[in-house]
């Protein structure tokens, strides 16, 4: 079976007419379904975040049977995602398309685990640390999303379990914990 | 001989018939009784058989559907009930009872994928997949059997034959002629195009858009607009191994 990074793909994806978006209701429904899934999978795997419709994401064509989604194609598998709440339009134009693998909600709850396992409960980090410091290291807050990152802190603010503030020397914002 | 006149003249006649059927029917009660005899014996000895090699039924697909061959000739069914002498002894209703459910849940999963219309050698690979953990292998005898059984609730299950395979449809669909052979046609390469059909089957243009449709409308085939040639393809999962894996995700 092929494989795309760690992923294994699925058989789906060596069958032309899963490439063509399908006029009939049903069959159109089961096929958005397999899609949904895949792309969901790839991200979570690679840690992708954000998907260009125009650019070559390697899940919009399988060279080994010549076969590419069309625009239409994409914007409705993405649409797909972005109705079930895991996924989000980036520009009015539905350009680009944040994947939500772990829902913000989620996302926070990963960041609490990952502050009291490394006992940062009172402790201050910036942002960018969290992305990519050696405390994140190995977890998957390491290498986040800024975008996301930031929505899912916001939301630890608003439950009281952090607070956010401006950095004086740097543009970095900093966190101050206090779970 | 001269025709007799008169009353007696008939009545002889009469009496005459009536004599010969009587002889006829005494003969025909003996050979029936014979054969009876003869059956009994064969069936108390089938019995007998069926006792001795209980496990190579259970176990061996090919065994056991000789040993079905063998019953249908003797007017046994050991399918026809889950009580009595032959399900006790073989449970071999439970079997059958068992694949039926198993074939309708598959038919149900893979049916968004195939239209409800999937390949017997499908099946039974799925059903093997999901049967993992059973002893018993499963053939494609078994199959039809246990299809052959769910005829009975009236639920549309059907085999039918397309080129040289057998299809298993699951949804109350009749397939027209014209759908069977396009079926027929894709089993080549999995897909055909509306020029194939006109050029291969010598049909009108009409003829042929409109069957396609049709199959595309039931949710038995998928358009494929990707090709280099821009010609559209219609593909039909149901005759492709595609579906099996599909399935196997879903189930």
């Amino acid at each position: 079976m092929q494989k795309l990074g760690e992923l294994k793909l699925p058989p789906f994806f060596n069958y032309p007419p899963y490439f063509t978006l399908q006029p009939v209701r049903e069959t159109r429904e089961k096929q958005i379904q397999l899609w949904k899934e895949l792309i969901l999978d790839y991200c979570r795997t690679q840690k992708i975040f954000v998907v260009g419709l125009e650019e070559d994401f390697p899940l919009f064509s399988n060279p080994a049977i010549e076969r590419s989604l069309n625009h239409e194609a994409r914007v409705a598998f993405l649409s797909a995602i972005v109705s079930d709440g895991r996924a989000e339009w980036m520009d009015k134009g539905h350009r680009r398309c944040l994947i939500l693998w772990h829902r913000i909600q989620d996302w926070a709850d990963i960041i609490l685990r990952f502050v009291k396992e490394n006992g940062l409960e009172d402790s201050v980090m910036t942002v960018e640390e969290m992305r990519s410091g050696i405390e994140s290291r190995g977890t998957d807050v390491h290498g986040m999303d800024r975008t996301v990152l930031m929505r899912a802190l916001k939301l630890l603010e608003n439950k009281g379990k952090l607070a956010i503030f401006k950095g004086t020397s740097t543009d970095d914002e900093g966190v101050k914990f206090s779970v | 001989m001269r025709r007799r006149a008169g009353i007696g003249g008939l009545q002889n006649a009469a009496a005459a018939r009536d004599q010969y059927r009587l002889l006829g029917e005494n003969v025909a009660r003996l050979r029936t009784d014979l054969m009876k005899e003869q059956l009994s014996t064969f069936r108390s000895q089938l019995e007998d058989f069926a006792r001795k090699h209980k496990n190579d039924i259970r176990k061996n697909p090919a065994f056991r559907s000789q040993f079905h061959e063998m019953c249908a000739k003797v007017g046994v069914d050991p399918l026809a009930s889950n009580k009595g002498f032959w399900a006790e002894l073989l449970g071999i209703g439970d079997f059958y009872y068992e694949l039926g459910v198993q074939i309708v849940d598959v038919c149900l999963a893979t049916r968004p994928h195939n239209g409800g219309l999937i390949n017997l050698e499908e099946l039974c690979k799925l059903l093997s997949q999901r049967r993992k953990g059973a002893r018993e292998v499963v053939s494609e005898d078994d199959c039809l059997r246990a299809i052959g059984k769910l005829k009975v609730l009236g639920s549309g299950f059907e085999v039918i034959t397309v080129g040289k395979r057998k299809l298993v449809r699951s949804v109350p669909t009749e397939l027209k002629k014209d759908h069977n052979e396009i079926l027929e046609l894709s089993q080549a390469q999995g897909f055909v195009t509306v020029e194939e059909v006109e050029r291969r089957l010598s049909w009108s243009s009409g003829r042929a858009t409109d069957a396609l449709e049709t199959l595309l409308d039931e949710g038995l085939a998928m358009i494929d607009e990707g090709h280099r040639d821009g010609k559209r393809r219609y593909w039909f999962p149901c005759v492709s191994s595609v579906s099996s894996f599909v399935a196997s995700e879903t189930l």
